[in-house]
């Protein structure tokens, strides 16, 4: 049997969804960093995260715009991104609290990615091919041709 | 033998499993010839039945050859082939008498726990999780059948396993949902849903004598399914337009269908945009156990006076359910797992008299082992798929 990564493209939404409610409310007051800079770059990656899943191509998406592959590539840029910007903007120099959250955020996010089935639209795992083959039946003809198979009452 | 197991979520594999033994008098063991994937087992492979375990049989859609029976089944031999009904039913119990066998009293072994989740005991089914008794399937090379005495019925005539098989579930609960919608000759119906179990409401409201049946769906080759082998007279594919309690009402001047029957259920999808999404979530994170958009327009769409018919599969709770909608319009529901055994013998006539050939819907016949292929492929709509049969 094919071995495939256990989270499928309806379980990575939920994260998606949860972990960007969590980190615009109460994550940076949990994290010790509420009324920083950190916590409004926390917070617009939050936002920018929640909005690109609602225009992804996968079944928690609103507007299906982005293919699913394509936001796992974006997640993985952003975990980047989040991760440099206390190097980037020096503030790291402010202590721990200023750059550990992004840093541990960004691991959470590439190791999320990690375990992210990417095929498809997130969750046919099968092979679609392989079911075409061994198929003693004709779909398309059992639909489209042939008459009906049921009487009309008199 | 080899059997489907249910294996985590979104997971099925084929595996060796222990052959089933004969642990009461009125068991009888069957060696499978044909068993299909049911819409309703793909709630148990999406994970939204609660109490199966892995490891579990899956299946309860069946058909083979009796090959051992216990010392209380006198009315089948080995070497008789038969069609096992999904619900397990003991024939005796108050509800069995009055002919209700899918909330058989005594078959649930875990009565309790449906009883605490429904507020009554409901009967075993095969293969669908310990909340209905935790029965081994059927999509396997043999299964137990208790209550055999019951349950089965034989095969005598020359007919396919294709053409049989469906009497073991779905073609009874179309009928039992086109039935619920008192047909007496002249209505319309729509029927939400044109899967498998829809296109047998389609087809039994025309046997029934409906004048007009329109198939809602997203899938236009099962809308096409609908028209060209159901019967059914119109179609609506809510994906070009999600209003359909409005195409309703513009097909049936105004008025709305005199019934209409759910044949989806509680992973109902179609075009509610943010509503839908929001839904998805709630269901995915466990706070609202059925997505209830089919049940809400059926009400919605259904005329005053008319009747709901409910044949797809509800788990648990549907949030916004439209009550005054419902209270309001004088509107009759009507709901059940389906009472097979009621159905199988009346069905059964009608297939031999050729009013019907149920073998329309089977789309796919795949071997056994192709199970978790067959079962991605029903899931998510591939290769023009609408009912897959495995052959052990």
């Amino acid at each position: 049997m094919r071995r495939r990564k256990p989270v499928d493209a309806t379980l990575h939404g939920v994260v998606d969804y949860n972990a960007g409610a969590l980190l615009l409310t109460a994550f940076p007051r949990l994290a010790g960093i509420e009324g920083t800079r950190s916590a409004k770059q926390v917070r617009t990656a939050a936002a920018v995260h929640a909005g690109y899943s609602t225009l992804t191509d996968y079944p928690l998406g609103m507007v299906k715009l982005i293919p699913f592959k394509a936001h796992l590539a974006i997640d993985a840029l952003g975990a980047a991104a989040l991760a440099a910007t206390p190097f980037v903007t020096g503030q790291f120099k402010q202590g721990t609290r200023q750059w550990l959250p992004h840093v541990g955020l960004a691991l959470f996010e590439l190791m999320s990615l990690a375990i992210t089935d990417p095929t498809g639209r997130g969750d046919y795992h099968g092979d679609v091919e392989a079911v075409r083959r061994a198929n003693r039946e004709d779909p398309h003809r059992k639909i489209h041709d042939g008459s009906r198979a049921v009487a009309v009452s008199t | 033998m080899r059997a489907t197991v249910w294996s985590g979520r979104n997971t099925v594999q084929v595996e060796n499993v222990p052959d089933p033994k004969i642990l009461n008098d009125r068991d009888a063991i069957v060696r499978i010839t044909s068993t299909a994937i049911c819409g309703s087992d793909l709630h148990l492979y999406d994970g939204y039945i609660p109490t199966v375990k892995r490891g579990d049989i899956l299946g309860h859609e069946f058909m083979g050859e009796v090959v051992e029976t216990g010392r209380g089944v006198s009315n089948l031999q080995v070497g008789d082939r038969v069609v096992v009904p999904f619900p397990i039913a003991c024939g005796n119990c108050w509800s069995c008498e009055h002919e209700l066998y899918s909330v058989c009293e005594n078959s649930n072994p875990n009565a309790g726990l449906a009883e605490k989740t429904f507020g009554h005991p409901t009967c075993g089914i095969f293969g669908y999780s310990h909340l209905t008794g935790g029965y081994a399937g059927g999509q396997a090379e043999y299964a137990r059948v208790p209550f055999a005495d019951v349950g089965p019925i034989k095969v005598e005539d020359d007919l396919t396993d294709e053409q049989v098989l469906f009497l073991s579930d779905i073609f009874p609960t179309g009928y039992m949902g086109a039935e619920f919608c008192d047909i007496g000759g002249g209505e319309v119906i729509a029927v939400f849903g044109a899967g498998p179990v829809g296109q047998f409401a389609i087809a039994s409201a025309v046997l029934l004598g409906a004048e007009r049946v329109i198939a809602i769906d997203g899938y236009d080759y099962r809308l096409q399914m609908a028209l060209n082998k159901a019967g059914a007279t119109d179609a609506i594919n809510f994906n070009e337009d999600p209003d359909i309690v409005e195409q309703l009402k513009d097909l049936t001047g105004g008025r709305g269908p005199d019934a209409v029957i759910d044949a989806v259920g509680m992973e109902a999808a179609h075009g509610h945009g943010a509503l839908h999404t929001v839904e998805r979530v709630k269901q995915a994170t466990r706070s609202e156990s059925d997505r209830g958009h089919a049940l809400r327009d059926a009400i919605l769409a259904c005329r005053p006076g008319g009747i709901v018919s409910v044949i797809g599969v509800y788990g648990g709770l549907i949030d916004k359910f439209p009550s005054g909608a419902f209270m309001n319009k004088g509107l009759t529901l009507k709901a059940g797992q389906c009472h097979v055994q009621r159905y199988t013998r009346p069905l059964y006539e009608r297939i031999r008299k050729g009013e019907i050939d149920p073998s329309f819907v089977v789309t796919h016949r795949l071997e056994l082992g192709m199970a978790p292929d067959g079962y991605e492929t029903f899931k998510h709509k591939q290769d023009e798929c609408v009912k897959v049969v495995l052959n052990p």
